[in-house]
């Protein structure tokens, strides 16, 4: 590996900045009222996470109560966590903005780029680098490939969490919470860590489309906000970051 | 005329050989020896290989000289969407000469023979193909047809450059002669290297020599991404993809994904995948079909070549989709610009466009032609090197996914290629365009794509990162030189990609890693 750090002259500041956030204009006319002024606003950072659960790519995905993007701090709205399995705001995985970015198992999004397979599963990888896409998924992303081609990647995202993700995990948290002799670790589930067969709904105003741009870019003003890339200015309002 | 969007089917028929090949077998037959032809062989296997990757940066470079969502949704008028179609188009057919090379690479592979891309791109532009002769259409500013040596510029979006891609594109017309050196067609030199394979010294355990294993794998191909994918027109941004129902703020548009054209169709191929693995004999044939046929359309005999790449009629030709976006520039009709007669050439299409309604809407960028890193002011030439050290970078890469275990292919062609086309030089090219290159005619920075030498296989990822190293240097230093905070942006993002390409892991940012440094295989 080249070593930046003693050839390029300031280089922490390279290597650890966000590129510069392009002005892309707003897809126009942008709806009003802002229909989610009632909805806790999209939390930039991640909150903290329950121990011993693991991040997922985007709303509705979350394996327990307050895995989510508020955390264990629960919104700011209300000051509560969601409940269980299946309820949460949003991704806590790294936000990540393209294909191959994920971090770990389950936290490739879905839609721009990628194989026919890849696009039939997403929220589904095997691991590091083997993910499809940005996260978190916007709803108006559509798969370009396969069988979920012009389809929401969010709900096809959701139903393979529901019937292939959710059942593996589950099992794997069960086993790992029932493990004798490893007391408080912090790489396993809490005892009284509900895990529910049966998942909980996704937040009322995006249970049937999963996060829309509209409240991601906060009524259009955070459009940095947005994780999805791509030339055409179709993965979610025209943002590209 | 837009993209046939119907479903796909299986697969595209097996082509038939023609009087004209049936005769070359013949001849070849009974004048060549086994050892000749196995020679011809690899000698023109690699010429093809060369030939898809001299396509690369040409249609690449036009395709990054176009502004594709300036405005998005609601925001978009005919100009707008013609440029997003071009460079969805343009970019369809580039994928597509990836899988050509790719193919044309894989029977290489069976055979035994090491495809060589590393320093193989042309050596200067404006760029002759390899033994291209060129017998493409008169061109619209009156150039008297085809004429022996005319070589491919890199240029920005145009109607001429568009003549240009159908140069490359010419469909082969019935029963035309099979050639090897001085072809006309890229269809007549694979009729050509169809022909050596159905000669009588070849069996199915010659092109068995390579493991298949270790072949570029069909998992990591993909016919359509968010590049590829263009709008009709108008869509509403916001609109939530189906099935989600609309939400009560939906206007009369579409949403994004109502409004999608897929310009490529997942059936478009001869044999059970698009990017095969060769095994047989038969397998090799096929992969030549797919080749053939998506660049120049599907042979009937008797009558030549259809406007799309199979019988289905889900996506037309290489040829016919460049024709199409040509044919929607004003100056199509009564252009002198001679056409071929079959495929019938597709009348005007609406609603018309013009050069300056492209350029006074800043929808293509005045990229110079046929720039070298040296055309350049000398304070980018680290800049332009690096664009051109990282596509050399990206022909290792793919060299190299011959001699990665075939169970981490997949995990090496998603941080090797993947990673390096779409996270670092895909962005790094769209970064140098919004630099300027100063001089009269307001030209900004083009890619460059040359065949800049990164030493040995084994050391190439160093020699990268030293390029990287000039380039991020430079480029910071001009960022804390100019008055112009959006020029400083555009220079701070050159270093992040640039660094981003090579840099330590523990130096870069959370959740990023450089590139795979390919020196376990070459050492």
């Amino acid at each position: 590996m080249s070593d930046f750090g003693k050839t390029a002259s300031n280089t922490p500041t390279v290597l650890h900045q966000k590129v510069s956030k392009k002005t892309y204009k707003p897809g126009v006319p942008v709806p009003r009222p802002y229909p989610y002024a009632d909805v806790p606003p999209f939390p930039e950072d991640i909150g903290p996470q329950p121990p011993g659960m693991p991040l997922h790519a985007c709303m509705g995905l979350n394996s327990c109560k307050a895995s989510d993007r508020f955390g264990t701090t629960g919104n700011p709205v209300t000051g509560e966590t969601n409940k269980c399995a299946g309820q949460g705001y949003c991704s806590t995985a790294v936000d990540h903005t393209c294909h191959v970015q994920n971090d770990c198992r389950n936290q490739g999004g879905c839609g721009l780029y990628g194989t026919a397979e890849e696009m039939d599963n997403p929220g589904n990888n095997d691991c590091k680098s083997l993910g499809s896409c940005a996260t978190p998924i916007n709803a108006e992303r559509f798969s370009t490939n396969g069988p979920n081609q012009g389809k929401s990647v969010w709900a096809r995202a959701r139903k393979v969490f529901e019937t292939t993700v959710w059942p593996e995990l589950r099992a794997e948290l069960v086993a790992a919470q029932a493990e004798k002799g490893r007391k408080g670790a912090s790489d396993r589930p809490a005892a009284d860590q509900p895990l529910p067969e049966t998942l909980g709904t996704p937040p009322s105003d995006f249970a049937e489309t999963g996060p829309t741009y509209l409240w991601i870019s906060e009524d259009n003003s955070e459009r940095g906000n947005m994780t999805a890339c791509g030339g055409s200015g179709m993965s979610g309002a025209g943002g590209c970051s | 005329m837009d993209m046939p969007t119907s479903a796909p089917r299986a697969h595209d028929p097996e082509t038939r050989l023609t009087p004209a090949e049936r005769k070359l077998i013949a001849q070849l037959d009974e004048t060549r020896t086994r050892a000749e032809v196995l020679a011809e062989l690899h000698q023109y296997l690699q010429v093809a290989v060369e030939v898809e990757l001299a396509t690369i940066p040409i249609y690449l470079y036009t395709y990054y000289s176009i502004q594709r969502d300036k405005e998005s949704g609601e925001g978009i008028d005919p100009a707008q969407a013609y440029a997003n179609k071009a460079g969805g188009v343009i970019m369809s057919v580039a994928v597509e000469e990836m899988l050509h090379m790719s193919l044309s690479a894989n029977v290489m592979h069976a055979m035994g023979f090491e495809p060589q891309l590393y320093g193989k791109a042309p050596k200067s532009y404006p760029a002759k193909l390899p033994f291209h002769n060129p017998k493409g259409p008169k061109g619209p500013k009156g150039q008297k047809g085809p004429k022996r040596g005319d070589k491919i510029p890199l240029a920005r979006l145009g109607f001429e450059q568009l003549w240009r891609f159908l140069e490359i594109e010419y469909p082969e017309q019935k029963d035309a002669t099979p050639q090897s050196k001085n072809w006309d067609t890229i269809g007549q030199l694979y009729s050509y290297v169809r022909c050596l394979i159905h000669t009588k010294f070849l069996s199915d355990a010659d092109f068995q020599q390579g493991a298949q294993a270790k072949a570029i794998q069909p998992y990591n191909y993909s016919p359509n991404n968010v590049d590829t994918v263009y709008p009709t027109g108008k869509f509403d941004p916001w609109k939530p993809a189906p099935p989600s129902p609309p939400p009560h703020w939906a206007d009369g548009y579409p949403g994004a994904s109502g409004a999608a054209v897929y310009p490529s169709s997942p059936d478009s191929h001869a044999g059970e995948t698009e990017l095969l693995t060769i095994a047989s004999r038969n397998d090799a044939l096929l992969a030549i079909d797919t080749i053939c046929d998506q660049g120049e359309g599907n042979p009937v005999p008797g009558i030549g070549p259809l406007p799309t790449d199979d019988p289905s009629k889900h996506e037309l030709s290489h040829y016919y989709k460049f024709l199409t976006l040509q044919a929607q520039f004003d100056s199509y009709t009564g252009s002198g610009e001679a056409l071929p007669p079959e495929p019938p050439p597709p009348p005007q299409q609406q609603p018309a466009i013009t050069q300056d309604m492209l350029d006074d809407a800043g929808l293509v960028v005045p990229f110079p032609d046929n720039p070298t890193a040296k055309s350049y002011p000398k304070h980018l030439f680290a800049i332009a090197n690096f664009c051109s050290a990282c596509f050399q970078y990206m022909l290792i890469l793919t060299e190299t996914v011959y001699r990665v275990p075939p169970e981490n292919q997949k995990l090496f062609f998603n941080e090797g290629l993947h990673r390096s086309m779409i996270w670092v030089l895909d962005k790094y090219i769209r970064t140098m365009r919004e630099i300027p290159v100063g001089d009269k005619q307001g030209h900004y920075m083009g890619p460059v794509f040359e065949n800049i030498s990164l030493g040995k296989r084994k050391d190439s990822f160093d020699e990268l990162a030293k390029y990287g190293i000039k380039a991020a240097e430079a480029a910071q230093r001009l960022a804390e030189t100019t008055d112009d905070p959006k020029l400083a942006h555009a220079y701070n993002d050159i270093a992040y990609y640039a660094a981003l390409a090579t840099g330590k892991p523990a130096d870069l940012a959370p959740g990023m890693q450089p590139l795979v440094d390919v020196r376990p295989y070459w050492s």
